[in-house]
């Protein structure tokens, strides 16, 4: 488990605009020639995307087709549907995906059931900045941080919270919303990143604020907006930026925000395999990474934050404060059950 | 299962030989043994076998296990309390709402039979939005209407709350439930009432003991549904229960399934299976209420379908229906108009109109194909569906052959089964099937998928209708030289056309909304509407869903007035 020390300093790496690549084999040039003709004369690739609605990636998409002619298509679904999809067209036989877009927790579990393969030798597998790096069989693409959203309107200036414990307050209890820390997704990756970091009285003392917990993430924006409550966690910090214009604000607590990481790998029994490994080296491009930077998100490739738009950049810069461990999601899982009954 | 004295002579079924006879029954078993027992089957293994289908793996009894715990218990007792209490009020509504449009001379009955459906076509996802914005206890329009008439602080209404989740639930079942129960209504000769009025029994008692007693094949084949589609019931249990500590058995399976880092499908597996046995109760106890009884309601003998006068009393039964329709409709739809207006739902500033979310879905070009896939599976499956139903249905009702109880668990089964469960069935029986029919990753999966989910009411829709028809009018077609399928098709399902135009409907407007199988099932370009929402919902364009929705309104009203031409002119002829 990273302390927190060592994850302050990680994270300052992280935010620091140039990094130092982390070591990785690139490909001839004749090499990558004769991949990229192979990938075009396969024609398309699918992308099985877990990230449902996730707007970066069609503008990806777009903007492979437009370089490479390739088609790009996308299937999305749940990360628990898209794991059985994949896992029983593998058993099958029957392979139609070529490419995951899932996140580390989920990509994590697969790559220990042997769904991918290696996908080689990757020009831009070395572009990625420490903590994140490829790895050979997965692409660290982007990352999602976590925050608090407050309404400006129930909330003045000088009351906002300014750090995670604080919304174990008095003044909160009863006025949280929250998304479901007993279940896969923000609400959990809040819950196992605090409970590593803040032990469980945090948890314990938040549950005693009788958050409001429900699983309509989108819908609990407009919750806060229209005043039903003044605290939102977690917030996923970029979806601040298509609130413009409503009675909110995103917080970025001093501690720092909890994150979850969003990787691509190639499947085994890829049907297209040179343009899914086409795919995973143009997440890593320039052009890959911005269409995710200039929507808040933070990259994994440094060096682009004279590209990115200042609003987004805004967003994406905060001190990452960790992660989840796939390996304790279900231990965690059974314990949020237990504080939050 | 309706057993009647006499069934129609065997060697007259499907055909004169007793050859084509026997085919044509093991083809329709075949048929329905591959689109429900096979599925099934991968399910049973799913819950005996430690890894899911295609894995190494072994045997063991875990799921079962796991399933026996008190807390599943106390859960499933819950979700049979809120189904019972869903149905019973959701049945007395719809029965008496049957009766005002079907039986009485209410003004625009036409017209109210329309409005009165619409609820059950609307996404449910958006009905949860919108009554989620009214009686939200914080906020809720609903309750500051309350706070600014009465000055009372304390909300009226808690939308999350038991209360809530029933009544949410109730936006389906009550027009679902009407639309079962109105076409039997009206096909009833009202003979047989003014027989009871005459003999000295009260419109009360003649209503209890003639009218009810003859449409039990019809309501409690509606109640059976209705009750198991309440335990099966998910969206409400979600939004309104969760929030709450309201959880269903549905909620816990999709918390095993989607919220544990492995999922858990030998328990959540089991637990869907041992719900199944237990609504097979359901029917089993259907099948003896109407066993040996007879329901004829339409016989050789003519008549004009009447209503009763009710004098003044007919506009409080046409304002009663109006405040179903602006209660159960114009409330929440309105927020949908309103919504699709502004730029952010539930935020009405001038300076948020906006035109963005029809230019948005107009220009959608994953919108018009999805619907363009979910319209020609809608129609093509609809009526795949309805014809195998109504030939299931004619087997189960009009013959005494010994396979019916085969026929009629095969039709049930799928019904029976949580929709998050199904598609996973689906999709390791079409995945892994053997040999070189390649069903998964095509259109054909969904539409294979759909007929399956709407065989169950296809079959409970048409055995209620031929229940209601005298064998007289079979045997004068039979006497006069027409084959058994010309019988069948100009004569039972003429008679039976309310019901089957009913039962097209609710299959169309069932696969339009159908998500749970859809999402394991479709591939790139196959898309339907139902993921193309989910897709948009997730994406927080909440304001795009409700256009969509508001298109799915039109289809209806569309869809619901063309089918009222055909019935009155399908009943006119006959």
């Amino acid at each position: 488990m990273l302390t927190r020390r060592t994850l302050l300093r990680l994270a300052a790496v992280a935010t620091v605009s140039a990094g130092r690549p982390a070591l990785a084999q690139a490909p001839a040039d004749a090499e990558w020639k004769k991949l990229v003709e192979a990938a075009k004369k396969e024609g398309k690739v699918v992308v099985y995307n877990g990230a449902v609605g996730t707007p970066a990636l069609p503008k990806v998409g777009a903007a492979f087709e437009a370089k490479y002619g390739i088609r790009f298509e996308l299937l999305e679904a749940r990360a628990s549907e898209l794991r059985e999809r994949i896992r029983t067209e593998q058993a099958a036989g029957k392979v139609l995906g070529d490419v995951s877009h899932n996140g580390s927790t989920t990509t994590a579990l697969q790559l220990a059931e042997g769904t991918f393969q290696p996908y080689g030798a990757l020009p831009n597998a070395a572009r990625p900045v420490a903590p994140f790096k490829a790895d050979g069989t997965r692409v660290p693409i982007y990352v999602i941080p976590y925050g608090i959203l407050v309404n400006t309107d129930m909330v003045k200036p000088g009351e906002e919270p300014k750090s995670w414990k604080d919304v174990l307050e008095p003044r909160w209890k009863g006025k949280i919303l929250s998304d479901d820390m007993r279940a896969l997704g923000g609400g959990a990756v809040f819950f196992m990143v605090t409970m590593q970091h803040f032990g469980q009285g945090f948890h314990e003392k938040l549950a005693e604020q009788q958050p409001h917990m429900n699983r309509d993430l989108r819908g609990n924006y407009p919750r806060i907006a229209r005043g039903e409550y003044p605290l939102y966690l977690p917030l996923t910090l970029p979806d601040i930026l298509e609130l413009k214009g409503l009675p909110v604000k995103a917080i970025k607590p001093v501690e720092g925000a909890p994150y979850v990481r969003f990787d691509g790998a190639l499947f085994k029994g890829a049907p297209h395999p040179n343009a899914g490994r086409l795919l995973l080296d143009f997440f890593l491009s320039d052009e890959g990474q911005l269409a995710y930077g200039n929507l808040g998100f933070v990259t994994t490739v440094g060096g682009l934050e004279s590209k990115i738009s200042p609003e987004a950049r805004a967003v994406a810069q905060t001190s990452l404060l960790g992660t989840t461990d796939p390996k304790l999601q279900d231990e965690m899982l059974k314990l949020a059950k237990q504080i939050y009954k | 299962m309706a057993t009647v004295d006499v069934g129609i002579r065997a060697h007259r079924v499907f055909g004169r030989s007793r050859l084509a006879r026997n085919l044509a029954l093991a083809a329709l078993v075949a048929v329905l043994a591959f689109l429900t027992a096979y599925p099934m089957a991968m399910l049973v293994y799913g819950s005996l076998h430690t890894t899911p289908p295609g894995e190494a793996g072994t045997f063991s009894l875990d799921g079962y296990r796991a399933m026996l715990s008190r807390a599943n218990a106390l859960v499933l007792l819950n979700t049979i309390g809120l189904s019972l209490v869903k149905t019973g009020l959701s049945m007395a509504l719809a029965l008496f709402l049957a009766w005002i449009v079907a039986r009485t001379d209410t003004p625009y009955r036409e017209s109210l039979e329309v409005m009165i459906t619409l609820p059950f076509y609307i996404p449910p996802i958006l009905t949860a939005m919108a009554w989620g914005m009214l009686a939200t206890p914080k906020g809720g329009l609903l309750n500051l209407a309350w706070t600014g008439l009465t000055g009372q602080r304390e909300p009226l209404i808690n939308i999350y709350s038991y209360g809530g989740v029933v009544w949410h639930m109730m936006q389906y079942s009550t027009p679902f439930l009407f639309l079962l129960m109105v076409g039997a209504f009206k096909s009833m000769d009202p003979a047989l009432e003014e027989s009871s009025r005459m003999s000295g029994a009260s419109a009360w008692t003649t209503f209890r003991r003639v009218t009810l007693g003859l449409m039990l094949p019809v309501t409690t084949s509606a109640f059976i549904l209705s009750f198991i589609r309440g335990v099966e019931s998910f969206e409400s249990a979600l939004i309104f229960g969760t929030p709450a500590g309201i959880e269903v058995i549905t909620t816990e399976i999709y918390h095993l399934i989607h919220h544990v880092n492995r999922p858990d499908y030998p328990q959540a597996t089991a637990l869907a299976l041992g719900i199944m046995v237990l609504m097979f109760g359901l029917v089993v106890w259907q099948w003896r209420l109407l066993g040996g009884r007879s329901f004829f309601t339409v016989t050789g003998k003519g008549y004009t379908p009447r209503v009763s006068r009710l004098g003044r009393w007919r506009w409080v039964t046409f304002g009663f229906c109006i405040l179903f329709f602006v209660v159960t409709v114009v409330l929440p739809v309105g927020q949908l108009v309103i919504g699709s207006f502004f730029k952010f739902f539930g935020f009405y500033r001038v300076s948020m109109l906006t035109l963005d979310h029809y230019q948005a879905v107009w220009q959608n070009r994953l919108v018009w194909r999805a619907l363009g896939n979910t319209l020609l599976l809608g129609l093509l499956g609809a009526t795949a569906t309805m014809m195998l139903g109504g030939l299931v249905a004619y087997v189960l009702v009009r013959t005494r052959f010994g396979i019916r109880p085969v026929l009629e668990i095969l039709a049930w089964l799928p019904w029976m089964m949580p929709g998050m469960v199904l598609g996973v069935g689906f999709l390791w029986a079409y995945a892994l099937l053997p040999g070189p029919i390649q069903l998964y990753g095509t259109l054909w999966a969904l539409l294979v998928a759909y007929v399956t989910l709407g065989t169950p009411l296809a079959v409970r829709t048409m055995s209620g209708a031929f229940a209601q028809l005298a064998y007289d009018l079979e045997e004068c077609s039979r006497v006069h030289g027409a084959a058994w399928w010309t019988t069948f098709r100009r004569i039972l399902l003429a008679l039976a056309w309310p019901s089957f135009a009913v039962g097209f409907i609710l299959i169309f407007f069932v696969i339009l909304r159908e998500l749970s199988a859809s999402i394991l099932l479709y591939s790139v370009g196959n898309e339907v509407l139902a993921v193309v929402v989910m897709r948009m919902w997730t994406e927080g364009k909440a304001g795009q869903v409700s256009v969509i929705a508001l298109v799915m309104l039109g289809l209806v009203f569309l869809f619901r007035f063309a089918e009222r031409r055909l019935v009155r002119t399908h009943l006119g002829r006959s």
